[in-house]
């Protein structure tokens, strides 16, 4: 998606769209009944009065108008997943592939339900959108996974869904969409790239001969490497994906969730962008010294 | 001083309002905040505060499935009648509106427990004016979001506490190492959420917002059974006062302060309201 020309496929008047949608059976099922009475109240209808909602700040709503987008309502995913069990060598350092797998499925699965959920209000995009995990005392293997994010809808009928045709999605604050919307460049979706590493434990002889030494740990430094390496490469495939001409934003978080010392997700997340002009000029910015404490 | 002493001195105090030359005005907001304040022609008054205890029926924790009615019931008596008290404070101190309201939510096995503290702000020279709003975004949004042509209207806020469902032995038992969403009970939390997040929309249709900013959705576990989560939403219900949104132009900075910090629209506050 270069050009931000507004989309004629048939998708039409945005209003129109998701039930469209619906009739025609494109949104993905299981989106449960509430959720489709509170995102209904929020909508326009006759003899209704629609309003949105939003987890925004008033600077990040205030911006997100500025750049001709207004807020449609907060919008929400969740997935409540038991984790497979998968054996780990001791003493070999490798990608538990299962795990991986089922970090990314609770993920998406969550984040599925947040585009539903948008989709619905016939958004345009996310913004702010955060993924967390909970633990809960009564789960054991079990996590909860949640997207949540405000949906957008751009004021002058344009549309910037993606190439798949669906809401961008976006964990940039309404501040960095501000600048970025400036520079020219559009948010075409969240993209995570994710990979649960066992990293294989030092032998007895390996210690013994490092014991009071300056030495690298070749075996520990290329197992996080790896992993580390196959999570963002996991990340621009997504990107690629989407036809994106960068990542912007992009974090690396290691976490053990409940594995024990040497299993570690390593995860990494950004937005993936498009430029759409050619030329543009970047505003210089200004300097300024604050006065604040 | 015993403490019925102090209270009864504290309520005598709030009742003398701050008449001219009464008492001044005490407010927890920074000199930054009461100068932004006075620079748009608002003042702060007072510090306000509405306190609410509901009861909750015994025994409703062990033995409700599913949502637990009467505790989302208490809540929303708890808010309303403690934004009823912070409304009655607010109009004894002579305010037109409270900014910064903090919010406390606190649910044990028999109570749920409200309190909201913020400042009582006013137009400044005219001193009584009808009551106007209630808002837990600080002086500095509430500058902001008045010169864009919007007002805050009031707290919205919705709950909905839930029993997370059992598995059975079976299920249990089949979903032994495999991955596998677990529905039961990601329907159970997911409609919860969305129970709290439509109330909180449904307090902002009752006030004719045009919309509820700042949003801010709380989990956590309630009473003291593991098993059950409470969900809050709270956000300020807003209405657009002046016929369309007034776009703020906003300026790309760069702070040439030590702290390196990011891109902060608060850093054009300067430009409007010196």
């Amino acid at each position: 998606m270069t050009d931000r020309e507004p989309q004629t496929d048939g998708r039409g008047a945005p209003a129109e769209a998701p039930a469209e949608e619906v009739a025609a059976g494109r949104l993905p099922a299981g989106l449960p009944p509430d959720a489709n009475r509170r995102l209904a109240e929020l909508e326009d209808r006759p003899g209704h009065k629609g309003m949105f909602t939003s987890d925004l700040s008033v600077n990040e709503f205030l911006l997100i108008k500025e750049v001709g987008f207004h807020p449609l309502g907060f919008v929400m995913g969740s997935s409540i997943y038991h984790l497979g069990i998968q054996t780990r060598r001791w003493s070999q350092s490798q990608e538990l592939s299962k795990l991986t797998e089922a970090m990314y499925e609770a993920r998406q699965l969550a984040m599925d339900r947040m585009d539903a959920e948008a989709t619905e209000l016939g958004a345009d995009g996310v913004v702010g959108v955060r993924l967390d995990v909970n633990y809960y005392e009564w789960g054991s293997d079990t996590a909860e996974f949640i997207a949540v994010g405000t949906a957008v809808k751009s004021e002058d009928g344009r549309s910037y869904r993606n190439q798949q045709g669906k809401p961008f999605t976006s964990d940039l604050s309404g501040q960095d969409f501000w600048v970025l919307m400036q520079t020219g460049h559009v948010p075409l979706g969240l993209v995570m790239g994710t990979c649960v590493y066992h990293i294989a434990h030092r032998g007895v002889g390996q210690t013994l001969r490092n014991a009071g030494r300056n030495v690298e740990l070749p075996n520990f430094t290329q197992a996080l490497y790896e992993a580390r390496e196959l999570a963002m490469t996991r990340m621009q495939d997504e990107a690629n994906a989407l036809g994106a001409t960068g990542i912007v934003g992009v974090r690396l978080e290691e976490k053990s969730h409940m594995w024990g010392d040497h299993t570690i997700e390593f995860l990494s997340l950004g937005t993936a962008v498009a430029d759409t002009t050619v030329g543009h000029t970047i505003p210089q910015p200004q300097t300024i010294i604050s006065l604040d404490g | 001083m015993s403490v019925r002493d102090e209270v009864r001195q504290a309520m005598g105090a709030l009742s003398g309002g701050s008449a001219p030359g009464g008492r001044g005005a005490t407010s927890d907001l920074s000199i930054d905040e009461t100068l932004l304040l006075h620079s748009v022609g608002w003042e702060p008054v007072d510090m306000v505060f509405g306190v609410s205890w509901w009861s909750i029926p015994w025994g409703v924790w062990q033995w409700t499935t599913g949502e637990v009615q009467a505790a989302s019931a208490a809540f929303a008596g708890a808010v309303d009648q403690a934004a009823g008290l912070l409304r009655g404070e607010c109009q004894k101190v002579g305010g037109t509106g409270v900014l910064g309201v903090e919010v406390s939510v606190r649910v044990s096995s028999h109570h749920v427990a409200i309190e909201l503290a913020g400042t009582a702000v006013k137009r400044t020279g005219r001193p009584h004016e009808g009551f106007e709003f209630i808002s837990d975004l600080s002086a500095r949004d509430f500058v902001l979001l008045t010169r864009a042509g919007w007002w805050p209207l009031g707290l919205a806020a919705g709950a909905s506490f839930v029993v997370a469902p059992r598995r059975t032995v079976g299920q249990w038992a089949s979903q032994q190492g495999q991955n596998t969403e677990l529905p039961n009970l990601t329907e159970a939390l997911y409609l919860a959420r969305e129970g709290a997040m439509e109330r909180m929309q449904r307090a902002g249709a009752s006030m004719k917002a045009d919309g509820i900013v700042a949003v801010k959705l709380r989990e956590g576990r309630a009473s003291s059974n593991i098993r059950v989560m409470q969900f809050v939403a709270i956000g300020t219900g807003v209405h657009l006062r002046a016929g369309e949104h007034q776009v703020i132009a906003p300026t790309m900075v760069v702070p040439l302060d030590e702290r390196v910090r990011q891109f902060d629209v608060t850093s054009l506050r300067g430009s409007g309201g010196r």
